[in-house]
């Protein structure tokens, strides 16, 4: 009983000791993000790198997706005679929660555990000491432009994503099975608000960006610095973001779109 | 001659007798570096103060002075490397660099002493994402407004002295463990320190790279009116080349003294580290049960 009590403090413990730590890190990132903006080659630099190369995944993912929800939706609609709405309905479900969410859970194991492998394997490689040691801040010039590079990459892939998704819709619902065509778009332009649905849908992904990539830098940054470390902490980004980004949507969803 | 100290004799002496050296610096009197009573052990996993590592250690470096740190494993000489750059922070006792306690500055002051020193790592530490040149670019590009032109001049000179001009365009996944180090000696003086430290500057050469590296970690220092320490291993190579050595086991300074006293010292430690002998006072065993026992044979 009193080696349980111990381990649950220490757990405890631990976890405030992080929590402390992940929030001076991050005002850190926040207050050292002046050369991620002055010298934005090497955000773009990481933009390329982190959200160029998540393309395909992201692209191939929201296509599926949108096969799936046209026949899905079509299902489901044609018992009620709505199948006219299915662009609207496919449209909604990505712009609204889809296209961000498994864009997040995308990201967080295509560019997360990249994020985090490459800095836990620098802080290993004692490259982050040197860096120290050469009087650059490692925050400054290594976690800066890779946090703002997901967090700008974030919505777009995420826009890409709900793109591609309605097109898989359309060739589900009208090419494959028949829907028709004028009713598929318009239903969709008539019923998708820019504001509510589209603009909601942006707010999320960017706190997306943010959660997903501060918990990859943050797990890089705090790995142990042997090849366990880095591994345990890679697999703790995967975890730990794909946590956040289910609870964050529950409680975004419920602040925007709650008696809407 | 009247006015020079007798570690300065000393020194000249140990200048003219060494006549691979292009050049000799006279140290200054005052002390540049000093690290005065430092206590430091590594928290443990409960954060508390784990084992000591230094225990009231004294050092002192003069400006033009290289210094040899020796000791065994573990005996605490990267620490204190760290140590003086800021990188890990005494329990107790100062480290002054340059008249300034390397402790008590702010980030912005710390980095300003940091861009006064430049620290070889014993691995290299190069950046992997980046090539040779790069690499040695990166804390011009980082520190000062000059051209690339310039740049570029100033990192092919710093990678002709190590002999790797050639190598300039490889990745550093596409250099041996020597060449890493002797890439990341021409980075660590980029910039001209002040201060130069060495963490294991002869590790993996072969011995052409091993010579020409440590007459150039001599000629770097003279040329730079630098202060250079460097911890290493190879008895015979640094006592070619240093000024002076100190000894560190159990967290404190065992023995000093010029290259020539070190040679001529009776110290059973220093005697036994210079003969590389497994008998003496440093133990080769980590502290263990009885082997007999602990492989199960009768008493």
């Amino acid at each position: 009983m009193i080696e349980a009590t111990r381990k649950l403090g220490q757990l405890i413990i631990d976890f405030v000791v992080k929590l402390g730590y992940g929030t001076r890190l991050f005002c850190s990132l926040l207050a050292t993000s002046g050369p991620a903006f002055r010298r934005f080659r090497l955000t773009v630099a990481q933009v390329h790198f982190i959200g160029n190369y998540s393309l395909v995944i992201i692209l191939v993912s929201g296509l599926f997706v949108g096969f799936v929800l046209g026949l899905q939706g079509y299902n489901t609609l044609q018992r009620y005679g709505s199948e006219q709405a299915l662009g609207l309905l496919v449209t909604l479900s990505l712009v609204r929660e889809l296209g961000p969410v498994i864009t997040a859970l995308l990201f967080a194991g295509r560019a997360g555990t990249s994020i985090t492998a490459e800095i836990g394997l620098m802080k290993a490689g004692e490259q982050l000491s040197a860096m120290e040691m050469m009087a650059v801040s490692p925050i400054a010039r290594i976690l800066a432009p890779r946090f703002w590079a997901g967090v700008i990459s974030m919505p777009i892939l995420a826009a890409m994503f709900s793109a591609v998704g309605v097109f898989g819709g359309y060739i589900v619902g009208v090419v494959m099975i028949g829907v028709d065509e004028g009713a598929f778009w318009s239903q969709m332009q008539n019923g998708v608000d820019w504001i509510e649905d589209v603009g909601n849908g942006v707010i999320k992904s960017v706190v997306f960006g943010f959660a997903v990539t501060f918990i990859a830098v943050f797990e890089g940054y705090d790995a142990q610095p042997t090849p366990e470390g880095v591994s345990h902490a890679t697999t703790r980004t995967v975890v730990t973001s794909s946590l956040a980004v289910l609870a964050l949507d529950f409680i975004l969803t419920a602040l925007m779109f709650t008696g809407a | 001659m009247a006015a020079v100290s007798r570690d300065q004799q000393l020194l000249l002496l140990n200048c003219a007798t060494a006549n691979a050296l292009a050049a000799c610096h006279v140290p200054s009197p005052s002390p540049f570096v000093t690290i005065k009573g430092a206590s430091f052990a590594y928290p443990d996993l409960t954060g508390a103060a784990g084992r000591q590592i230094l225990s009231g250690l004294d050092l002192e470096v003069k400006r033009g002075q290289l210094v040899a740190l020796m000791g065994g494993s573990g005996s605490g000489k990267t620490t204190v490397l760290r140590m003086l750059g800021g990188q890990v922070r005494p329990q107790a006792g100062s480290v002054i660099f340059d008249g300034q306690d390397v402790h008590a500055q702010d980030l912005k002051g710390l980095y300003a002493l940091r861009r006064r020193m430049g620290m070889l790592f014993q691995f290299g530490a190069l950046f992997t994402d980046m090539s040779v040149f790069d690499n040695v670019a990166f804390p011009l590009r980082e520190h000062t407004a000059l051209p690339e032109s310039a740049i570029r001049d100033l990192v092919l000179m710093k990678l002709h002295a190590v002999g790797l001009r050639g190598a300039q365009a490889l990745m550093p996944s596409e250099i041996s463990g020597g060449m890493s180090r002797r890439v990341a000696l021409a980075r660590a003086i980029a910039l001209d320190p002040q201060l130069i430290m060495y963490d294991e500057p002869f590790a993996g050469l072969d011995p052409i790279s091993l010579g020409i590296t440590a007459n150039l970690i001599r000629s770097l220092n003279d040329a730079l009116g630098a202060a250079s320490i460097v911890v290493t291993h190879d008895v015979h190579e640094s006592l070619a080349i240093v000024d002076y050595v100190y000894f560190l086991a159990e967290g404190r300074i065992v023995a000093q003294g010029t290259p020539s006293a070190i040679r001529a010292s009776d110290l059973p430690y220093v005697r036994q580290f210079i003969a590389g002998s497994p008998e003496g006072p440093v133990r080769f065993h980590y502290p263990a049960d009885d082997y007999a026992r602990d492989l199960g044979l009768p008493q």
